[in-house]
């Protein structure tokens, strides 16, 4: 019954004639591992085509759904991240499969006459996928896949004479936008996959048409395609899913924070295999002659060499010279490859900004899971308002010449200064951009803390040490020994340094009165409002004011009083334009006491006219104002995300 | 480096040096074909098993009901939409009257605070309230509401219904579909439910 179906097939279609040809290729000299790389090639393409096709039924493409889709598919959909992961890994499987590929043709000679038509129809294929590469990168629409690609279409920007033209043909218009994800998707997943199938075709029918190029000399006897040369095949594909599989499992396919066009990505890097083009580009050399040269003429030169290898090799020493030729090219893309890699490894503000990145990533994964979800607006609203994301970056630009957080400048890089005066510069020329500067104002990671507290109440002259390193406070300083009447704040020589050193770093230093500034830190610090994550403790907070209004410590001594000088002492902040100029100790440390502060520094409730910190209240808009103070409160949606490590260790020791 | 070897195998023609008369393949043993096609089979399979498992991820995810809570939306834990029309504000006459229910609306990735999810017909007796889903059970168009003939009427297919609801002609398939409604003080609470079309039993959709 069966047999008859069968026939009846045969005689209507000819699939066994058809079956035949396909699978009875004669291999001379049997079946070898070094063939499996065209078939590895087309399993690899096949990955792509079904993973790619149900990526397609889940992948929505707008600048406010492209990353949010993505993120859907990798976190929520079932299977996502296999189906993603095998999709991104088996991309750059096939660039390795590619240059294997290569190689094996050209060592073995199988370019040459009368295969140059194939050889060259291998090499359209290849553009093709790096192709395939290029426009896949951009359309999860997150910060690298945007800025690299920017990188491409200015290339092709640069391209002589159709340049520009052709920059905004592929955008879809003079900026990145809507129209670009929908090209670039178009080109993706139906124009280049139906160029590529019909170039394989072709690839594989020429190939066909001159069978194999066996290596010689002959191992075995000849084998046929089905099943020496198929089992091998199988087993190479099934070593490439293995460890695009095992990739995905294990290192997961990479989703950066979402596209934001105001906010430069500045760990943007192309994919691994354009590195050595990126590192190419970068010697000083090649940028002098330009980008067409670099990125268009030089490559294009070396394909052209690649593309008349067959004709090369017609002349004696001809093969000798592609073979050469080809490894001296993987080997310079290679070591470019490696520049890169460990220059960027030594880079310390590039592996800042790389772990930046994944802290956004992270985090807006983490406000996307919370009950609001990612508004209609697109994921990177998100992150625009989010105070844990936006506070770093505001500090950084505005308070880290002076100030530092926990020794870095907010996002985790050191502030540099180039100093070749500093030692280390003598030692090491080099070292001359990487001297952290001193910083000229207090630390604030810890502000309004415990620590905090403490710092104040024991070693004042520390806690405000950095000051002196400011040019102000030596001008300052100078104006007072030259008997002028200026007032500002000075870390070891004021009221506050003579309470401090005189008085409560020794009274509170006896253990009997240890549980007595716990209570005086304990009130201070609940002024700044967030009881629940300070876990504060009532009953030591109302000794503390017990203590600050007079009361006897332990060993039954007082305290001079704060109301000395400062105006207000615990209750609610309130913004007024009175005062004596000794920040107010009401609210202390909240964000209505932060907010009022960092618009008017020098206010009377404030430092009055010993303050020297610029006001930001026209600096900063209120929404960043808004966003910088709720971060350095903690006023934010709760994080599971890595603070960036101390950098404290790498600052310069106090002048 | 070919141009040594002692037969160009590619050669113009198919198998100007072969010798195998035709294309007969050398027999090898059968777990070598078995081995050969299996692993072809599983190198396929897999990335096609978890394609398919991806897009069956429909089938697999529990339907989610909108968060409520935000936005404006007051939800209770049963699922009833507090209305914005107070119980007062509707006539003492039973006549109908239609309000857009609001809620949060997840749409995969996105949630939109307080939109409109559909509509219903209210009616107050005797300070109670009874509510339709405007949806016709017949094909899903919109109910009106028809005060010269006293009924409720669907303009597409002329389903028609009395005012309690039960269907006035062999139209539609069954009643209109009631809602669960609770009254507390002069609040007016709602549990929103669309159902299946064109069925005679109330199926939630």
């Amino acid at each position: 019954m069966i047999h008859q179906l069968l026939e009846w097939l045969d005689h209507r279609t000819g699939v066994k004639d058809l079956l035949h040809e396909a699978l009875f290729e004669r291999i001379p000299g049997g079946a070898r591992w070094r063939y499996v790389w065209g078939s590895a090639l087309v399993f690899t393409f096949s990955l792509q085509m079904i993973t790619g096709i149900f990526l397609l039924t889940a992948y929505s493409g707008s600048t406010q759904t492209a990353w949010e889709s993505v993120y859907y598919i990798q976190e929520q959909m079932t299977l996502g991240w296999l189906v993603r992961g095998i999709h991104h890994f088996a991309a750059q499987a096939m660039t390795v499969l590619l240059a294997f590929h290569l190689i094996q043709i050209i060592v073995d000679g199988a370019y040459k006459a009368p295969r140059e038509v194939n050889f060259w129809l291998g090499l359209i294929l290849m553009q093709i996928v790096l192709g395939l590469g290029l426009t896949g990168y951009l359309l999860p629409w997150d910060q690298k896949g945007y800025y690299a690609t920017q990188v491409s279409t200015k290339i092709m920007s640069a391209t002589p004479l159709v340049g520009p033209a052709l920059q905004i043909i592929a955008q879809g218009g003079n900026e990145y936008g809507h129209a670009t994800i929908s090209r670039f998707l178009a080109m993706h997943v139906v124009i280049l996959p139906a160029l590529l199938v019909a170039f394989l075709g072709l690839h594989i029918y020429v190939f066909r048409r001159h069978g194999i190029h066996a290596k010689t000399p002959y191992k075995a006897a000849d084998a046929s395609f089905w099943p020496d040369q198929v089992l091998k095949d199988a087993v190479a594909a099934l070593g490439v899913l293995a460890v695009v599989m095992g990739f995905a499992y294990f290192k997961g396919a990479e989703l950066n924070p979402p596209a934001d066009p105001a906010d430069a990505f500045e760990a943007a890097r192309p994919e691994w295999y354009f590195l050595f083009l990126f590192r190419f580009l970068k010697f000083e050399a090649v940028e002098h002659l330009g980008l067409a040269f670099g990125a268009i003429h030089f490559p294009g030169f070396l394909f052209a060499v690649l593309a008349a290898a067959p004709i090369i090799a017609r002349y004696k020493w001809g093969h000798k010279f592609n073979v050469a030729f080809l490894w001296l090219v993987i080997g310079g893309a290679s070591l470019l490859t490696v520049m890169a890699i460990v220059e960027d490894g030594r880079n310390d503000d590039h592996q800042m900004a790389l772990k930046e990145a994944e802290r956004d990533s992270h985090r807006v994964r983490e406000l996307a899971q919370s009950d609001t979800m990612i508004p209609v607006e697109g994921a990177v609203s998100l992150l625009r308002k989010d105070a844990f994301t936006q506070g770093p970056k505001l500090f950084a630009k505005h308070c880290a010449s002076c100030h530092r957080y926990d020794g870095h400048n907010g996002r985790g890089r050191l502030l540099r200064i180039n100093d070749p005066e500093d030692p280390r510069s003598k030692t090491d020329p080099t070292n001359a951009n990487r001297i952290a500067a001193h910083p000229e104002a207090t630390d604030l990671a810890d502000f309004g803390s415990r620590t905090w507290m403490k710092s104040i109440l024991l070693d004042y002259s520390n806690h405000l040490g950095a000051l002196k390193n400011a040019q102000w406070f030596k001008d300052d300083l100078q104006a007072k020994t030259d008997g002028k009447d200026v007032a500002f704040v000075n870390p070891t020589d004021s009221e506050m340094a003579s309470a401090v050193n005189d008085e409560y770093a020794k009274l509170f230093s006896k253990p009997e009165n240890a549980e007595d500034l716990n209570a005086v830190i304990e009130f201070l610090v609940a002024q700044r409002n967030r009881s629940e994550a300070d876990k504060i403790d009532a009953k030591l907070v109302a000794r503390g004011k017990e203590i600050l209004d007079g009361g006897k410590l332990k060993d039954g001594a007082t305290i001079t009083q704060c109301s000395n000088c400062h105006d207000k002492i615990g209750g609610k902040f309130e913004v007024a334009d009175s005062g004596n100029g000794y920040p107010d100790l009401a609210g202390y440390g909240s964000k209505e006491w932060l907010t009022a502060f960092l618009k008017n520094p020098g206010g009377e409730q404030f430092y009055g006219k010993k303050n020297r910190m610029p006001a930001y209240g026209d600096k900063l808009r209120p929404d960043e104002l808004d966003l910088l103070v709720r971060w350095m409160t903690g006023d934010f949606y709760p994080t599971h995300v890595e603070e960036y490590a101390s950098r404290k260790g790498e600052l310069p020791k106090a002048k | 480096m070919s141009s040594h070897a002692p037969a160009p195998p590619g050669a113009e023609g198919s198998c100007a040096d072969c010798h195998c008369s035709d294309h007969t393949p050398p027999r090898r043993g059968f777990l070598y074909k078995f081995f050969a096609g299996a692993l072809s089979v599983v190198a396929g399979v897999i990335p096609g098993a978890a394609g398919l498992a991806f897009f069956m991820d429909p089938l697999l995810r529990k339907p989610k009901t909108g968060g409520g809570g935000s936005g404006g939306v007051v939800k209770d834990a049963e699922g009833y939409i507090k209305m914005s029309i107070p119980l007062d504000a509707l006539p003492n006459d039973g006549a109908p009257q239609k309000f857009a229910v609001f809620d949060d609306i997840i749409n995969a990735w996105n949630k939109q605070p307080n939109q409109p999810i559909g509509s219903v017909w209210l009616r107050k007796i005797n300070n109670q309230v009874i509510a339709f889903n405007v949806t016709c059970p017949h094909l899903g168009c919109a109910v009106e509401h028809r005060s010269a003939q006293g009924d409720f009427y669907c303009p597409c297919h002329t389903s028609a219904f009395a005012l309690d609801g039960k269907k006035l002609n062999q139209i539609p398939p069954r009643d209109m579909d009631s809602l669960d409604v609770k009254v507390s003080g002069n609040d007016i609470w709602i549990k929103f439910q669309n159902f299946r079309g064109a069925t005679s039993e109330k199926v939630v959709s």
